[in-house]
C-alpha cells in the first residue's frame, strides 16, 4: 500500500494504482474523458492533468501515472482549470455540436465538461470535421465528426473483445477512428464501442430520436438470453422498452454485453407478441378470453389425467420462483413427467458432475477465471455460446498471459490470442481427447490421486485412449495432447469450461464426466481460484436444476414424453416456453408427437411453430415484464425485475401456474416472488438462508464462489467414433441468436437474418459454391437447402449450421447426433 | 460478416509473392513494417488482398495494418505508374515556378497530385523540397533528376519517357 495526499486529505491505496483511481477512491472527482475503468490506462485526452508537488514545472495525466510514496497532489488550481479549459475549447474547434439532436445529449461528458468549464465563448475557431456518417448497418451509428479521439472505442473492440474493428487512421487534422479501408462497420455488433463512447460518435440506432436520456425510467434486471446472467438496465420511456443502459455497477458483466443483451431487447416489443389466450374451434386457433382457455386447459389435462397421462415440457428462461409453481402444479396434476431444455443436453450436469463431484453445478465463479493461467475450454472458445463470460477468458490470456486451450471441431477467435492453441479435432470426439489427457496424466504420474475413487480403474478403462492411439481417430497431435495435459497439471489456477444446451445432445453426461474427471486428477475442484464451468444455454438452466425440473422416479423425460405422444401413449402436452419443432432434434418425431397427442397446451410469447398445433394457447411474459430470480451458469442468484406491463391481456407464467393450480384443488397462492422465493430457500439444497430481499446489486451466489464438492471420484466413459463421410455436419449456438427468441429480434436478425451453412474455402471450391449459393444437404433420406456462407474457420469436411431458425428444418436431418453424415451439392 | 455492410469487390491477385515475403518474416517480432515495405516493393503498391493476408498470418488486425498504411506517406493502397515524377514545390522551385511545371505535367499527362494515368506508366507527385534548391525548379523522374526546368524542357523530358516503355 502507498500514502499519498491528494487536495490536503490523506489517501492509502494499492501501489499498483493511478493518481486518478487513488482519487476515485477518496471521492475527489477529476473529469476524464478517455479514462474506463475496463480498459488499460491511455492518456490520449489531456483532461485529467493534475499537479503533483514532487513533479513541478509540468502537469501530471493523473489517469496513466502510478501513485508513489508520499506524493502530494492537487487536482484543482487555477493553472490547471486553464489548461483544462483550453483543451476543451480544442476540441471544440473541430467538434460539431449538434447537442440539439445528438442522442448523447444530456447524458455527454465533453457536455458536461464544457458546461462545467465554462466554455463559452470558445477563443479558438476553426475547420469543422465534415466526414460522411456510417449509417450502413441498423444497429451502430457512427458520426465521427462528434469524435474526440479518445480511442476507446478502438481500446474496448481489441481488450475486450479481441475484434479489432477500429485503428486510428491517418494523421494530424484527418486523424480519425476507422475500420479497415474506411468502410462501414461490418463486425459482430456487439455495441461495447457504443458503451464505451464518452460523446455522440457512436450511438445506437435503434434509439436514434426515441427519448432524451433523463426521461427514460431505468430498471435493472437481468437479461432472458443466456446463462451468462448479464444484467440489462432496461431504458423505459412510456411503458415500452427502447434501450438498453449502460451499467458497470451492477452484476457480474462489468456493463459489458452482447449483440443479444444490448440489441436483442427488440422482441418484447415485438407486434407478433401473443396478447389474448388462443382456442382450436373447428380446427382453427381463435382468440378467446381467459375463462373459456383455462376451462379448456383444465378439462383437457383432467381428461388425459384419467386417461394416459400428462407430459410437461418446459424452457429454461422462467424464474425460479415461476419454475417452483409449475413444480408444484405438476404436483396438483398427479404427473411426474417433467422436464425442461430437451432432456438431454443437461446431463452432463445432473448426471456427470453428480457421479463424480456429487453437485451439480459449476464449482467457481466468471471473475475467477480472469486471474486463471490456464483455461481448458472444450467444444468451442465459449465466445460463440456465452460471449460475456468469453469477454473475461479474452483478459485471462490478453492481459493475465493465460494458457488458453480450446478443445473444437471448428476454430474460434479466441484461438489467434496470444498463448492460445487450438487442438482441431474431428467432430464429436472432445471425450476422446479428455480421455487421453487423463491417461497422459495417470501414465505419466502428473495426476493427483490422492483421496480420488475410481483411479485405478480409470487407468484399466483409459487403455484404449493413450494419446497416440486418439491422435491417429481425432486427427490432433500426441504431443499437443500431452503438453495439454501437462499444462493443465503445473497450473495453480486452472479454469475448464463447457457450455451445454439444446443442440448439444451428444455424449453430454460423457462429456460432464470426462471433464471432471480432468479437473479432479489436476486438482481444480476445491482449490482457491480453480473452477469447473458447466454453462447452460439459457438464462435460468442452473435454476431449473437447482430446482430439479428433471422427471420423478418412473416418469418419461421430455424425449421419451415426445415419444409416448408419437405412440398414442400418452394423453396430453403442456409445453411451456419451448419450441421443440424447431429446437429439439428430430423434428420428425416431433411433429408425430405433435400431431398424435389428443391435447396440446402451449404456453409462450409467440404463437411459435409448436404453438400452432396446440389446442390451446396461453400467451404468457417475457423476461421484461416479469419479477423474479434467475441463477445464471456459476450458480449466481440476480433479480429479474418488471420494466414494462404485460401487452394485451398476456399474463406471467407465475400468474397462469396458479390460476391453473388453484383449478386443480391446490391453492398456491402466495403474495408473490417474494414469498415463493422463501418456499425455494427452505427446500432447495444450497439456497438454504438466502433471502429474497438480501439479492444486491451483485447478486447472491449460492454454495459460496468455491463450491464444496461432495467426492472426487473419476469415472470411465466412452469417446465418440468418428464419422467418415467426407462431410459431417455439426450445429449449436451461433453468436447472434440464442434458441429460437432471438429470432424474433430485430437486432440479431439485422445481422443474421437467415440460416445458413458454413464450410471452408477448400470445401467451396471442391463444391464450386460462391458465398450464398443454395446448398442442399441430404441426410437420413431427408434433404435441406441452406444458404453458403464461407470462411476459414471450418476444417475440411466439416460443415456447421446453427439451430435457431424454424424455416431451415436443420433438424429433419439432426437428430441428436454429435455429426451428422451428410451428402452435400450444389 | 454481416450482409449489411457494402459488398466489396474482391481483387483477383496473385498473392505468392506476399506469401514468400511474410514466410521470412512470420517468426519475427514488430514485423509489420518491413513485411509492408517488401510487399510493396513486390507489387509497386500494397494490393488489398495482401493486406487481409498479412492480417490472417500475423494475426494483426486489419484495421490496425489500415492505420499504419495511412499513417505513413511512403504506403500506397493504389496501383502506381511505373515511373513516378515528383515535381518539388519547395521554396526555391516555388519561387522559380514550380507550379508552371506541375500545370505542364497536368497538359500532357492529365494527372495532378497523387494520380496515376490509366496505362500504369506514370503518377504524380507534388512533394516538398528534395534537397536540389541550387537547380529550382526541379524534378525527378525515379531515381533521376532534372533541374533548371522550363515549361519547354520539361516537356522535352515528359516526352523522352513517353517514348520509353
Amino acid at each position: 500500500m502507498v500514502n499519498l495526499t491528494i487536495d490536503g486529505k490523506q489517501v492509502t491505496v494499492s501501489k499498483a494504482a493511478t493518481i486518478y483511481e487513488a482519487a476515485l477512491e477518496a471521492g475527489i472527482h477529476i473529469p476524464v474523458l478517455c479514462y474506463a475503468k475496463k480498459l488499460l490506462p491511455y492518456g490520449a485526452c489531456r483532461v485529467c492533468l493534475v499537479e503533483v508537488e514532487q513533479m513541478k514545472g509540468r502537469l501530471i495525466p493523473s489517469c496513466t501515472t502510478p501513485v508513489t510514496q508520499g506524493m502530494v497532489v492537487t487536482t484543482t488550481s487555477a493553472e490547471i482549470n486553464k489548461v483544462r479549459k483550453t483543451v476543451l475549447e480544442f476540441l471544440l474547434v473541430n467538434h460539431v455540436v449538434e447537442c440539439p439532436v445528438c442522442d448523447k445529449g444530456g447524458e455527454c461528458d465533453l457536455q458536461d465538461l464544457t458546461f462545467e468549464h465554462e466554455v463559452y465563448p470558445n477563443r479558438f475557431t476553426g475547420e469543422k470535421f465534415a466526414l460522411p456518417t456510417d449509417e450502413v448497418n441498423p444497429l451502430i451509428e457512427r458520426n465521427m465528426n462528434r469524435c474526440v479521439l479518445c480511442g476507446k472505442c478502438a481500446r474496448v473492440c481489441d481488450e475486450i473483445v479481441a475484434f479489432g474493428s477500429y485503428s486510428f487512421i491517418n494523421r494530424g487534422f484527418e486523424s480519425k477512428i476507422a475500420t479497415a479501408f474506411d468502410r462501414g462497420l461490418n463486425c459482430e455488433f456487439c455495441g461495447q464501442c457504443v458503451s464505451m463512447c464518452p460523446v455522440g460518435a457512436i450511438l445506437p440506432r435503434p434509439f436514434k430520436f426515441k427519448a432524451r436520456p433523463w426521461q427514460l425510467k431505468e430498471v435493472d434486471s437481468v437479461c432472458g438470453y443466456c446463462g451468462n446472467g448479464c444484467t440489462v438496465t432496461l431504458g423505459v420511456l412510456k411503458d415500452k422498452v427502447e434501450t438498453i443502459r449502460f451499467n458497470d455497477k451492477t452484476g457480474v458483466n462489468d456493463g459489458n454485453l452482447c449483440i443479444r443483451g444490448r440489441f436483442g431487447y427488440s422482441y418484447v416489443n415485438s407486434e407478433d407478441r401473443l396478447t389474448k389466450p388462443l382456442v382450436r374451434k373447428d380446427g382453427k386457433l381463435v382468440q378467446t378470453d381467459w375463462k373459456e382457455a383455462l376451462d379448456t386447459v383444465v378439462s383437457g389435462f383432467a381428461k388425459a389425467r384419467a386417461e394416459k397421462g400428462v407430459g410437461i415440457v418446459t424452457g429454461a428462461r422462467l424464474t425460479n420462483e415461476e419454475l417452483f409453481l409449475l413444480k408444484n402444479l405438476a404436483k396438483a396434476m398427479g404427473t411426474g413427467n417433467l422436464d425442461h431444455s430437451g432432456g438431454e443436453s443437461y446431463k452432463g450436469v445432473t448426471e456427470g458432475l453428480f457421479e463424480t463431484l456429487g453437485v451439480t453445478a459449476s464449482t467457481a465463479t466468471f471473475p475467477q477465471v480472469e486471474e486463471c493461467d490456464t483455461i481448458l475450454s472444450i467444444r468451442s472458445d465459449f465466445y460463440e455460446t456465452h460471449p460475456v463470460f468469453g469477454m473475461v477468458v479474452n483478459q485471462a490470456v490478453k492481459r493475465h498471459d493465460a494458457h488458453l486451450i480450446v478443445i473444437a471441431d471448428k476454430r474460434g477467435k479466441f484461438g489467434k490470442l496470444p498463448h492460445a492453441e487450438t487442438l482441431l479435432a474431428k467432430p464429436g470426439l472432445e471425450v476422446n481427447i479428455l480421455n487421453a489427457m487423463a491417461q497422459s496424466l495417470l501414465a505419466d504420474g502428473l495426476a493427483i490421486t490422492d483421496g480420488v475413487e475410481g483411479v485405478v480403474e480409470l487407468q484399466a478403462a483409459l487403455a484404449d485412449y493413450t494419446p497416440e492411439l486418439v491422435a491417429a481417430q481425432t486427427g490432433v497431435p500426441a504431443a499437443a495432447i500431452r503438453a495439454a495435459a501437462q499444462q493443465l497439471a503445473k497450473a495453480k489456477k486452472s479454469a475448464i469450461l463447457l457450455a451445454y444446451g439444446l443442440p448439444y445432445t451428444a455424449h453430454s453426461r460423457e462429456l460432464g464426466i470426462a471433464a471432471a474427471n480432468l479437473a479432479i486428477l489436476t486438482g481444480i475442484p476445491g482449490r482457491e481460484g480453480s473452477g469447473l464451468y458447466l454453462c447452460g444455454e439459457k438464462a435460468n438452466s442452473q435454476g431449473a436444476i437447482d430446482l430439479q425440473i428433471v422427471p420423478g422416479k418412473e416418469a418419461l423425460d421430455s424425449q421419451s414424453m415426445f415419444q409416448a405422444a408419437a405412440a398414442g401413449t400418452l394423453s396430453a402436452l403442456y409445453i411451456v416456453g419451448e419450441d421443440p419443432l424447431t429446437s429439439y432434434p428430430d423434428r420428425k418425431k416431433i411433429e408425430t408427437a405433435l400431431d398424435k397427442v389428443p391435447f396440446l397446451v402451449v404456453q409462450d410469447i409467440f404463437l411459435s411453430p409448436t404453438a400452432q398445433q396446440a389446442d390451446v394457447v396461453l400467451p404468457a411474459a417475457s423476461f421484461a415484464e416479469k419479477d423474479g430470480t434467475f441463477t445464471n451458469a456459476e450458480r449466481r442468484l440476480q433479480r429479474v425485475r418488471q420494466g414494462i406491463p404485460l401487452p394485451g391481456e398476456a399474463k406471467t407464467d407465475y400468474a397462469i401456474f396458479e390460476l391453473l393450480a388453484g383449478r386443480f384443488g391446490k391453492q398456491v397462492s402466495f403474495t408473490g416472488p417474494e414469498a415463493v422465493f422463501s418456499q425455494i430457500a427452505a427446500s432447495t439444497p444450497g439456497y438454504g438462508g438466502i433471502e429474497y430481499g438480501a439479492i444486491g446489486p451483485q447478486g447472491v451466489v449460492w454454495g459460496g464462489d468455491l463450491l464444496a464438492v461432495k467426492r472426487r471420484k473419476v469415472v470411465a466413459v466412452a469417446g465418440g467414433k468418428p464419422v467418415e463421410t467426407p462431410y459431417q455436419l455439426i450445429t449449436g449456438s451461433s453468436l447472434y441468436h440464442n434458441g429460437t427468441v432471438s429470432t424474433r429480434a430485430t437486432g440479431p436478425l439485422a445481422v443474421i437474418p437467415s440460416p445458413f451453412v458454413e464450410l471452408g474455402r477448400e470445401d467451396a471450391s471442391t463444391l464450386q459454391v460462391k458465398e450464398g449459393d443454395l446448398l442442399t444437404l441430404r441426410a437420413n433420406g431427408v434433404e435441406i437447402k441452406l444458404a453458403a456462407k464461407i470462411d476459414t474457420r471450418m476444417p475440411k469436411g466439416v460443415l456447421f449450421a446453427p439451430y435457431h431458425f424454424s424455416s431451415a428444418g436443420l433438424n429433419r436431418i439432426f437428430t441428436g447426433q454429435a455429426a451428422v453424415p451428410v451428402e452435400v451439392s450444389k | 460478416m454481416s450482409n449489411a455492410a457494402e459488398v466489396v469487390q474482391e481483387q483477383e491477385i496473385d498473392l505468392t509473392a506476399a506469401n514468400e515475403v511474410i514466410d521470412k518474416y512470420l517468426h519475427m517480432k514488430g514485423a509489420l513494417m518491413p513485411v509492408l515495405q517488401e510487399i510493396q516493393e513486390a507489387y509497386g503498391y500494397i494490393p488489398e488482398p495482401t493486406v487481409h493476408l498479412v492480417a490472417e498470418r500475423l494475426n494483426v488486425y486489419t484495421s490496425q495494418i489500415f492505420g499504419v498504411l495511412t499513417f505513413y506517406a511512403q504506403f500506397h493502397l493504389e496501383p502506381r505508374g511505373k515511373y513516378i515524377i515528383r515535381v518539388c514545390m519547395g521554396t526555391a522551385c516555388h519561387v522559380k515556378g514550380a507550379s508552371r511545371l506541375g500545370d505542364t505535367l497536368k497538359e500532357r499527362l492529365g494527372i495532378s497530385h497523387a494520380e496515376t494515368t490509366e496505362d500504369l506508366k506514370f503518377t504524380a507527385e507534388f512533394v516538398a523540397c528534395i534537397g536540389a534548391c541550387g537547380m529550382a525548379p526541379v524534378i525527378m523522374v525515379n531515381d533521376a533528376t532534372y533541374g533548371n526546368l522550363s515549361v519547354q524542357k520539361m516537356s522535352e523530358v515528359l516526352q523522352k519517357y513517353q517514348g520509353m516503355e
